[in-house]
């Protein structure tokens, strides 16, 4: 008798990761928070024109670079419900895409800045984002981390180098130690030491930071983030009006049915340059996020069979334009 | 160039065996990445993995600096729902550039460890397995143990785990090397519970490279532990009820899970067999099985006696 | 099984009990350890006769371990490296006899940081893994020691533990224990602030007598009838005293015996110092022995 050869599979010992359709740039138009909200509408109709120039720029850039033009560019707008709540989505939203229109903009996705925390409905069941990228997080080492230790690590905290040490002696009657700089790992010559709070908590309720909240925001448009294999928030159509409370709209929703796909190979944010700090603060995050290998290596593939060449290292995939 | 991983292997802290559903819990290292269970022909899982920054120098032999950036690839594993591991590893390569290079551009390569200036692999791979590597006295460099060490920590300060082990019994470390070249493979016991391998597999490496090592692990653990309890059972230094009563956590807990191979790729099983042939891992297991049944079977003849005596009078 | 051994003031005999219960303990064939917290002076090397270490290492320190200059603190031991002929080889049916030794020249911690306590939780949680009893000598009086392992503990609830607290026959020892482990923080305080649930942690704590010259000691056959009503009085009164501040006969684990060599020099009491040499009274050796059985017994152990 022959050697019968056998072949035997556990679908619960296979990981699968699910793709996600990929457009070729995102770009951000704005973000609203409750001081521009309040600042009324003009504050809204003046962002859009400064944004308005830079995006028909982006799209000819891009146009130039794919073979045959066909370049697939979405647009999209983050509204913050996460740190503080104003208005109603029926309220707020028309007088948004308005003042977009007014510039000849269209917003293709929206987004609440919650989401990139936690978001729970029907559909998708709860995720938390934030958590997701938090486990992903891998220090950057100071030169001589041999693994010996656990990484140094200040609760919350996050950042490009090592910290001053501590002065004070470990010891009854030791020695205390002179002051020591901090310094950065990646430094030329001299530090830029950056360090970013990630998140506080005043009894069992942690707040998020920011800068987090926005590196968790970046990862999403770039398509780079899954739970248990799927693709987290999905872009969904909104059926009916806008809804007269936040926790009634999806995490992201796609406005225009034709747009392209709201994740996309590189980003772009236009920004005021009072978010620079800010955005610092999420290079140095995004800098020490390691994405899943298997999900860095589907992108790779995708945008080499359609003759795009990315960035090797994610944050290089990632552009503004501070006006 | 090569890869260097080093296993640690030490009894669940449980009283018993956890269920597969608490095995998910406890090796749930990572928000929204699933544990992979396999079923057949023993419980297996396997925690997502996780990465550890180093900027170190790496072991050589011959004492020479070299250092690597990069990161550490770490899992935690739980087999038959009794034996925990930590494990790491990284494969070591060139590296481009003669410096540092941004975070960054290392975190897009997970589990490689790029050296800056001149190595040899052989020089880093006796450095790592050699004779005088396990203890390691001299000098910081890259510490793999340490790591696994803290992975398997992770498992065992679970709250799920009611930490009322059966017996008390010692981890075993296993640090491995393994090298594209003409296949062979050198397994050493070193002092107490250090082991090392060498590895030489055909093809490129593969994550079954890690496998392979992890299960010989597993079973080089289990052939130990055993034989500890063996020890302490002191067979024929002490009455025979007294002896199998320290024999019962090796018939409870230890005797079914030996299972060698059992997760191995097909083209790496001539690795185990080999082995097997010398020094003969099932060989010495299946002897102290025996042992262990005839003791137990000796004992019972022997309470059997008795209770026909007392019977009889 | 996690031991912590402290008393209320220094010279009570705990290093030296501590070490010679875990002696006896692996000679009754559990594997032991016996970790050397006494960070001021760290001299239970030279109680194991392991003279490499006998005030510590200079290298690898369980000092050093809890202040991150190690990865892992040195383990001696004791069966190989014991300069004691008599302790040079593993008695058959033995367990393991292992010291982790305390940092030469290291002193008290001055601060306690949750990067100590993380090591401290290391390390405990991984000894237990391997040894059926690990005795970890805290020193005398509040420290920042006594409160790292509150600390500690706290973190591994799943972890059995006790608490043995050594004091000397007298009136002031007996009030000063008590106030060790009742007082304004003293052990129950402190580790309630940490988390320790009160009433738990009383369980946890048993009291060891230690120097006892008992009125009917041999000792005392050259006394005048005078001393001796004198001494049995002032016994009667003592306890009276422990009965009041709940260092009584129930809270109380064991009691060791004076012993001469014991006074003299500190070091574990083998069989042979009992029978072949007669340096020390076989009243010690059983002392030592029925502590070490106590210990782990639960029964002794049941809620005061």
């Amino acid at each position: 008798m022959t050697p019968v050869h056998a072949t035997f599979g556990e679908v619960a010992a296979e990981r699968r990761i699910a793709s996600v359709p990929l457009s070729h740039v995102s770009v951000e138009l704005g973000h609203l928070y409750m001081e521009d909200y309040e600042a009324g509408p003009d504050r809204l109709r003046e962002q859009f024109r400064r944004v308005a120039p830079w995006l028909a720029t982006v799209r000819s850039l891009w146009q130039e670079r794919v073979p045959g033009g066909r370049a697939r560019v979405s647009t999209c707008f983050l509204v913050d419900d996460y740190f503080s709540r104003f208005s109603t989505p029926a309220e707020l939203v028309p007088m948004v895409l308005e003042a977009a229109a007014e510039h000849d903009l269209s917003i293709d996705y929206l987004a609440r800045e919650s989401a990139c925390a936690q978001f729970e409905d029907a559909q998708s069941g709860g995720v938390e984002l934030a958590r997701l990228v938090e486990d992903r997080l891998v220090d950057d080492p100071p030169p001589e981390t041999d693994g010996s230790r656990p990484p140094v690590k200040e609760t919350g905290w996050l950042c490009n180098g090592s910290r001053s040490p501590r002065t004070a002696p470990m010891q009854a009657m030791g020695k205390t130690r002179p002051w020591e700089p901090p310094a950065q790992n990646a430094k030329r010559g001299h530090s830029i030491f950056v360090d970013v709070e990630l998140w506080d908590e005043k009894g069992p309720r942690r707040t998020w930071s920011c800068p987090f909240l926005a590196a968790v925001w970046q990862l999403l448009r770039l398509g780079l983030l899954r739970s248990d294999g799927q693709v987290p928030l999905p872009p969904v159509a909104l059926d009916g009006g806008w809804p007269r409370d936040w926790d009634g709209l999806p995490a992201v929703v796609r406005l225009n049915p034709q747009a392209a796909p709201f994740s996309a190979y590189t980003t772009l944010s236009v920004l005021s340059p009072r978010f620079l700090p800010v955005e610092l603060a999420v290079r140095t995050i995004l800098s020490q996020v390691a994405v899943d290998d298997e999900v860095l290596r589907q992108v790779a593939t995708r945008s080499e069979s359609e003759g795009v060449r990315l960035e090797e290292e994610l944050v290089d995939r990632i552009s503004y334009v501070f006006v | 160039m090569l890869v260097m991983g080093e296993v640690h292997t030490g009894l669940l802290q449980n009283s018993g065996e956890i269920s597969e559903s608490t095995c998910r819990q406890v090796l749930g290292l990572m928000a929204g990445e699933t544990v992979r269970v396999s079923r057949r022909p023993i419980v297996h899982a396997l925690s997502p993995e996780r990465l550890t920054g180093v900027d170190c120098a790496l072991p050589t032999a011959s004492r020479s600096r070299v250092r690597g950036v990069g990161t550490v690839v770490s899992r935690c594993a739980v087999t038959g729902g009794r034996v925990a591991q930590g494990s790491s590893y990284v494969r070591v390569v060139r590296s481009d550039a003669d410096r540092r290079l941004p975070w960054s551009h290392y975190l897009a390569r997970p589990g490689v460890v790029e050296v800056l200036g001149k190595a040899k692999a052989a020089d880093l791979a006796e450095g790592f397995t050699g004779d005088s590597a396990p203890g390691r006295p001299d000098g910081a460099c890259l510490d793999l143990g340490a790591v696994s060490g803290r992975f398997l920590d992770l498992v065992q300060q679970s709250t799920l785990l009611d930490r009322r082990a059966p017996f008390k019994i010692p981890r075993t470390s296993l640090r491995w090397v393994a090298e594209t070249g003409e296949p062979s493979i050198r397994f050493t016991l070193h002092a107490e519970q250090e082991r090392t391998l060498r590895l030489t597999h055909p093809g490129p490496f593969t994550t079954a490279v890690v496998d392979l090592c992890e299960d010989l692990a597993t079973h080089d653990w289990l052939l130990t532990s055993l034989l500890v309890i063996v020890e302490r059972a002191r067979i024929g230094g002490t009455p025979g009820a007294q002896a199998v009563a320290r024999l019962a956590p090796a018939i409870d807990h230890l005797m079914h899970l030996w299972m060698p191979a059992a997760r191995v790729e097909e083209w790496l099983t001539p690795f185990w067999e080999s082995l097997e042939r010398r020094p003969g891992f099932t060989r010495q297991w299946r002897s102290l099985v025996d042992r262990v049944r005839d003791q137990v079977a000796m004992n019972t003849l022997a309470l059997l006696n008795a209770t026909a005596d007392a019977g009889r009078r | 099984m996690l031991v912590f051994a402290i008393s209320d003031k220094g010279g009570t005999g705990r290093s030296v009990t501590g070490t010679n219960i875990v002696y006896r303990h692996a000679l009754q064939g559990n594997d032991v350890c016996y970790l050397d917290f006494d960070f001021g002076s760290p001299t239970a090397g030279a109680i194991f006769s392991v003279s490499a270490v006998a005030r510590g290492t200079r290298e690898n320190g369980l000092h050093h371990y809890l202040r991150g200059e190690c990865p892992q603190p040195r383990r001696v031991d004791v069966w190989a490296e014991s300069d004691r002929e008599g302790l040079r080889t593993r008695p058959p049916g033995a367990g393991r006899l292992v010291l982790l030794p305390g940092s030469e020249g290291g002193g008290e911690l001055s601060a306690l940081t949750d990067e100590v306590v993380g090591r401290c939780v290391q390390l405990l949680g991984r000894l237990d893994e391997e040894f059926d009893l690990c005795m970890i000598d805290v020193s005398a009086g509040r420290s920042f020691t006594a409160e790292l392992v509150l600390a500690a503990t706290v973190r591994m609830p799943a972890i059995p533990f006790r608490w043995l607290v050594f004091h000397r026959w007298t009136r002031q020892h007996i009030i000063a224990a008590d106030g060790l482990v009742t007082g304004a923080d003293g052990l129950l305080d402190v580790g309630t602030r940490f988390g320790h649930d009160t009433d738990d942690l009383r369980d946890r704590i048993r009291f060891v007598r230690t120097a006892v010259l008992e009125p009917d000691a041999a000792e005392l056959v050259g006394l005048r009838d005078e001393q001796r009503a004198w001494l049995s009085a002032c016994d009667s009164e003592l306890r009276e005293l422990a009965g009041r501040h709940g260092v009584g006969r129930t809270a109380m684990l064991g009691k060791i015996p004076l012993d001469p060599v014991l006074q003299w020099r500190e070091q574990l009491i083998t069989d042979e110092d009992v029978l072949a040499s007669k340096i020390a009274n076989a009243e010690t050796a059983t002392a030592f022995e029925d502590l070490a059985k106590k210990i782990v017994d639960d029964s002794a152990w049941e809620g005061l």
